[in-house]
């Protein structure tokens, strides 16, 4: 019984239940599942899943919904509940699923090749000659076989009389593979007795094959394959970073990648470096902007030269997307008997195509039991029910198919079978399709045991990741032994140490060289405005001028307050609450912490899983309510600071020392050093009467007050405060231990400027130089000078010196390493 | 007759551009009455890799890459074509229009097919209902392909403006509908649409016209650029070549560089560019006869 654990939807004879025939007892293969779900019981399924559940948020598991207001990245939403799939029923998929698979590749090699099959006439040409995913520059090129469909996925369907059908073939660039991964390691984790009791094949061997087929394509030892992602803003970006790392992969945007003499190459902050193989998840026509779709800012320029050239090769092959279209499917049964000499062992979905004359009478016909989509993508059309349009609709859209027939394909609606879906303590029943995978080796062909399934979000029959459905892992119950080979290092045993460095992509460089840049530039101004928070309103007209002098640090370009008269407490106090909160000022804190979110966004798959998360929770924290007073901002200034060294902390103890780490802490010592320098002009200006209480404040924004106390105890002195804040090496706060950190990190970088490492070495050394002791600074009250003491302006102009040094560091580091990541190609002609 | 043609493209850039990946489209196509003698192509600066490849329609594509910082590239085709002096026969009979449509689709021929896959949209020519209006009045029911292929040109011709101000490059042919100007580009574009909207198979031609006409001739339209005009498939007589933006029908003043879809299948340079910013475009054409050259380059050149 399982009526216990579920509340039983009304049976609908139409579909088939893929848990139990008549809604009582489930079927043999799910028995002993059910009851080891009722052994755990729904209190501790739900405990477990709710811990499942924080982890797939804390992983940073997503598919970006397109136009979602809750924000681009949506959690991934698994199901507890596995699709159980029976050991004699797999091995009939399987065969299925291959024999397409094979046939579908000859159909490829034949398109790009002979074409043997449209002048034969086994092919209409109108699915190629109409259709935009034939690229005619692949034509006739020579690329490895197995290459036109590395991946292949195809949809299936199981309809009320329990038969497998083909809903969909994905032949481009198949999504879904890592998901599926993701889905088995995290129900794997929440149900690790029931998965090991149930002797469920395992998908490791599938990605192993992949990676090895990869590495096969390529000529030499030890090749560079990179994984060719449109980007972040991509709907299954999470996927492409997670099969990289799990695969071994770079991955990369075609902004990484260049085409120099017939070659691709990868820009990487130690130079260009040969790519041999690109696994990409870029659509085909999007893949080079010379020969294919001009307009795009996601290929690569000339690689479809570097193709012809033998000298890349591409998984899957570009142009492979031609055989995706629906209109495909009525001519496989016959391309079967002729390529394979067998018949299809897996049916497709009824599906007419309108082109042929027959087709498109019946389709005129039976308008009201079929959908009608576009044949070719460049036809943007929802699906059509027939059953929904009414009389005059009917007739207008009969006459808009007679017009142009070969852009339509119609199908039979298949009933989709349904499958248990775990909610709230409960089992309900949702419609679902199976999506399955087969790659392509070189030496045969194998699928992935399993597959990525995804279930309605409601009761409706829609089954759409974009619409906001579930997926579910799918269990194969194997009947022999299965191969337990894992991808990730075993437990139990010392993984092998491996030092070498993993190639940095330069536009990776460039965004965490600005991450931290700007979590240095946030912790400053967090610090400069809190000091100044806590002391505007009660200050004297002294103190006014010395906030003001150190609101000036700031160097804001849209300051609030007036140019030409002193500005009031109030004034002030309203710049400082613009700095803090507007986001509209580039100059403010939040579009500050707004760009730490961006580049550490793009950064996301260089960085931990707890350091994203942080930087999600630092963006957030300028949360400012209306009833809020004044003062109240500090708070949320120290909180916001709070988690600003957590993350330096993170970025110190947990990061490993790679080039990725060197340009993130160079990013934070420039930014620190720039600060520093910009805050030490207020102390070598001499100060007037009433500007003491600035040194306070300066000491305090430096954190170094401290430090300060305990060598000098009360008395502020700008002469030792310019010891401690920028000659003493031991300070982390001081100027002279950036720059002396700026040292020892830039010539670790590869192929830095002897020039700029010289230079930075000479600063350091000046700033060393002064004889701080001895120096002559005139005290207030003290007469007015005609001319300050020699000593005083050598030191004045040495931090002005270094205050025009250190952007100028920071722009020969851009151009060294970055520039050639960040300029996009533009088309002309 | 021989031409001797020089096509000469200029771009200057604000900033130097440190790679280019380009293709040139600059090799006029042999044909059985219509051969392209010697071809060479003057790339400077010098480009690192180059290569060429014939594309899906035939036409002789280069590509080049330049490596070098550079702030100006320019590309001179020299190409010597020799072409009949009497002009192709206009076919006097032809099929009804509508049996070419339905003879179209049936054809598996080698020539057959390729001519079929003309029929379609391409990446800048859409088939709409508009177009097909349009083009109703020429092809009217049961008459002759080739009368009516000529009378559409007559109309497109008459009923639209040559003006190189009105459209540019990337300008869609609806908006050339719209406005009733544009140039040889736009008239050809327009031209195919309304023959893909009934259906029938229409290929975008770019080529040169004779700078200079002979003696007593009028001075084509296009004649110091780069030109395009129309070329139209029916099984009895053939690809039938058409000039909108002159009315004529292309004979010994018209050389074929390569054709197409559309535009955008043989542009006759394109390229991407890392650096430059802004540029600047020129482009020189001239085609002369060889006896009218001088003796020194003509003995040069032959």
């Amino acid at each position: 019984m399982i009526s216990d654990l579920m509340q039983i939807p009304l049976r609908d004879p139409t579909v088939y239940d893929e848990l139990s025939a008549d809604g009582v007892t489930p079927r043999a293969h799910w028995a002993p599942f059910m009851q080891g779900l009722r052994g755990i019981g729904s209190a501790e399924l739900e405990k477990r899943w709710g811990r499942a559940e924080r982890r797939i948020r804390e992983n940073g598991v997503t598919y970006n919904i397109y136009g979602d207001p809750l924000g681009a990245n949506r959690p991934w939403r698994i199901d507890l509940v596995p699709l159980l799939i029976g050991a004699e029923e797999w091995r009939f998929i399987e065969a299925g699923i291959v024999q397409r698979a094979e046939l579908l590749n000859l159909v490829l090699e034949d398109l790009y090749g002979p074409q043997k099959l449209v002048s034969s006439g086994r092919l209409p040409a109108e699915l190629l000659y109409a259709n935009p995913a034939f690229l005619r520059p692949l034509a006739g090129l020579t690329v490895p076989k197995q290459t036109y469909l590395h991946l292949l996925a195809i949809d299936l369907a199981r309809s009320a009389d329990g038969k497998w059908w083909v809903l969909a073939d994905r032949t481009q660039a198949p999504s879904g593979a890592g998901y599926a991964l993701e889905n088995r390691t995290i129900v794997a984790d929440v149900l690790p007795d029931l998965f090991r009791t149930s002797n469920v094949r395992r998908l490791a061997p599938f990605f192993r094959a992949q990676r090895d087929a990869l590495v096969n394509l390529a000529h030499r030892d030890h090749p560079r394959i990179v994984l060719l992602t449109p980007g972040p803003y991509n709907e299954t970006y999470f996927e492409h970073s997670y099969l990289a790392r799990y695969l071994g992969f770079t991955l990369v945007e075609g902004a990484d990648l260049t085409v120099r003499d017939r070659q691709v190459y990868l820009k990487t902050v130690e130079g260009l470096q040969r790519v041999d193989v690109i696994f990409r998840r870029v659509d085909d026509s999007f893949c080079d902007p010379l020969e294919l779709r001009a307009e795009s800012y996601l290929g690569v320029p000339g690689l479809v030269d570097a193709i012809a050239a033998g000298n890349v090769k591409v998984a899957n092959a570009l142009g492979s997307g031609v055989i995706e279209t629906a209109a495909m499917m009525p001519f496989l049964s016959g391309l079967s008997r002729h390529l394979l000499g067998e018949p299809l062992k897996l049916p497709s979905v009824a599906t007419w195509w309108c082109g042929q004359d027959y087709a498109l009478e019946w389709v005129l016909e039976h308008l009201e039991s079929i959908v009608v989509k576009p044949a070719f993508p460049s036809r943007a059309m929802e699906p059509v029910f027939g059953a929904d349009l009414a009389k005059t609709e009917k007739q207008e859209f009969r006459e808009r198919l007679k017009s142009r027939p070969y852009d339509y394909v119609a199908q039979e609606q298949v009933a989709l079978s349904a499958a248990p879906v775990w909610d709230g303590g409960n089992l309900f029943s949702r419609s679902m399709v199976l999506r399955t995978y087969v790659l392509n080796t070189g030496s045969g062909w194998v699928a992935m045991p399993g597959g990525l399934v995804r279930v309605a979000g409601s009761e409706s029959a829609i089954v759409s990741m974009q619409r906001g459905g579930h997926s579910k892992d799918a269990w194969i119950l194997w009947d022999g032994p299965v191969d337990t080979f894992s991808m990730l290092p075993p437990r139990d045993q010392p993984v092998e140490l491996r030092r070498a460095s993993v190639d940095l992509p330069s536009r990776v460089a460039d965004n965490l060289f600005w991450l931290g840049r700007y979590v240095e530039r946030s912790e400053n101004k967090a610090r400069l405005l809190r000091t100044l928070i806590t002391r505007v309103r009660r200050a004297s007209e002294a103190e006014l001028s010395c906030l003001l002098r150190l609101h000036s640090c700031l160097d804001t370009q849209r300051s609030t307050l007036p140019k030409k008269r002193r500005a009031t407490a109030r004034e002030l106090e309203e710049e400082v609450i613009s700095l803090m909160t507007d986001a509209k000022r580039p100059d403010s804190l939040a579009s500050t912490l707004a760009e730490v979110q961006r580049v550490g966004g793009v950064a996301r798959e260089r960085l931990s899983v707890d350091m994203t998360r942080l930087i999600g929770a630092i963006s957030d924290s300028m949360q400012i309510e209306d009833y809020m007073l004044f003062v109240e901002y500090s708070a949320v200034l120290n909180g916001c600071l709070e988690l600003l060294s957590a993350f330096s902390g993170m970025e110190r103890e947990n990061v490993t020392r790679g080039p990725g780490w060197l340009f993130m802490s160079l990013g934070r010592r420039l930014e620190r050093a720039t600060q520093s320098a910009r805050q030490l002009r207020e102390i070598t200006t001499p100060l007037a009467d009433g500007d003491w209480p600035l040194l306070e404040y300066l000491l305090e924004v430096a954190d170094s007050s401290m430090t300060y106390r305990s060598r000098y105890y009360t008395t502020l002195q700008p002469v030792a405060m310019l010891d401690v804040l920028m000659a003493d090496g031991t300070n982390p706060r001081s100027l002279a231990f950036q720059i002396s950190h700026l040292v020892d990190l830039y010539q670790k970088l590869p192929r830095h400027i002897p020039d700029d490492l010289q230079a930075m070495r000479q600063a350091l050394e000046l700033l060393q130089s002064f004889d701080l002791r001895h120096l002559d600074y005139p005290l207030p009250g003290e007469a007015a000078r005609e001319h300050l003491p020699g000593e005083l302006l050598r030191l004045q102009d040495s931090l002005k010196a270094l205050e025009n040094l250190l952007p100028f560091w920071s722009n020969n580091l851009s151009n060294q390493y970055f520039s050639h990541a960040r300029t996009f190609s533009i088309t002309i002609g | 007759m021989i031409y001797r043609i020089v096509h000469r493209t200029t771009y200057r850039y604000t900033y130097p551009v440190s790679v280019g990946n380009h293709v040139a489209c600059l090799t006029p196509r042999s044909l059985p009455l219509h051969r392209c003698e010697r071809q060479e192509l003057r790339i400077t600066p010098p480009p690192a890799t180059r290569t060429e490849r014939v594309d899906y329609f035939g036409n002789q594509l280069t590509f080049f890459t330049i490596q070098e910082p550079h702030k100006k590239l320019v590309v001179e085709a020299r190409s010597f074509v020799t072409i009949p002096e009497n002009a192709k026969p206009w076919p006097g009979k032809s099929l009804p229009w509508e049996e070419v449509v339905d003879l179209l689709p049936n054809d598996r021929s080698a020539a057959g097919l390729d001519a079929y896959q003309f029929c379609f949209e391409s990446p800048r020519i859409r088939a709409n209902e508009e177009f097909a209006e349009y083009a109703h009045l020429s092809f009217t029911p049961g008459r002759p392909f080739a009368e009516a292929l000529r009378d559409l040109t007559t109309r497109i011709y008459t009923d639209f403006k040559f003006d190189s101000k009105a459209t540019n490059v990337r300008t869609p042919t609806e908006e050339v509908f719209r406005k009733r100007r544009g140039v040889c580009q736009d008239f050809a574009h327009l031209q195919i649409a309304c023959l893909r909207s009934l259906n029938l198979a229409a290929r975008y031609v770019s080529g040169y016209l004779r700078t200079y006409p002979p003696p007593g001739r009028m001075r084509l339209v296009g004649a110091d650029a780069s030109h395009a005009w129309v070329s139209a498939y029916s099984p009895d007589s053939g690809w039938l070549d058409m000039d909108p933006t002159n009315n004529v029908m292309p004979s010994d003043g018209h050389v074929t560089l390569a054709w197409g879809r559309d535009y955008g299948d043989v542009s006759p340079l394109r390229g991407l560019i890392l650096g430059g910013r802004d540029h600047t475009l020129k482009v020189g054409v001239d085609m002369k006869p060889l006896d009218c050259l001088p003796e020194r380059s003509k003995r040069q050149s032959v």
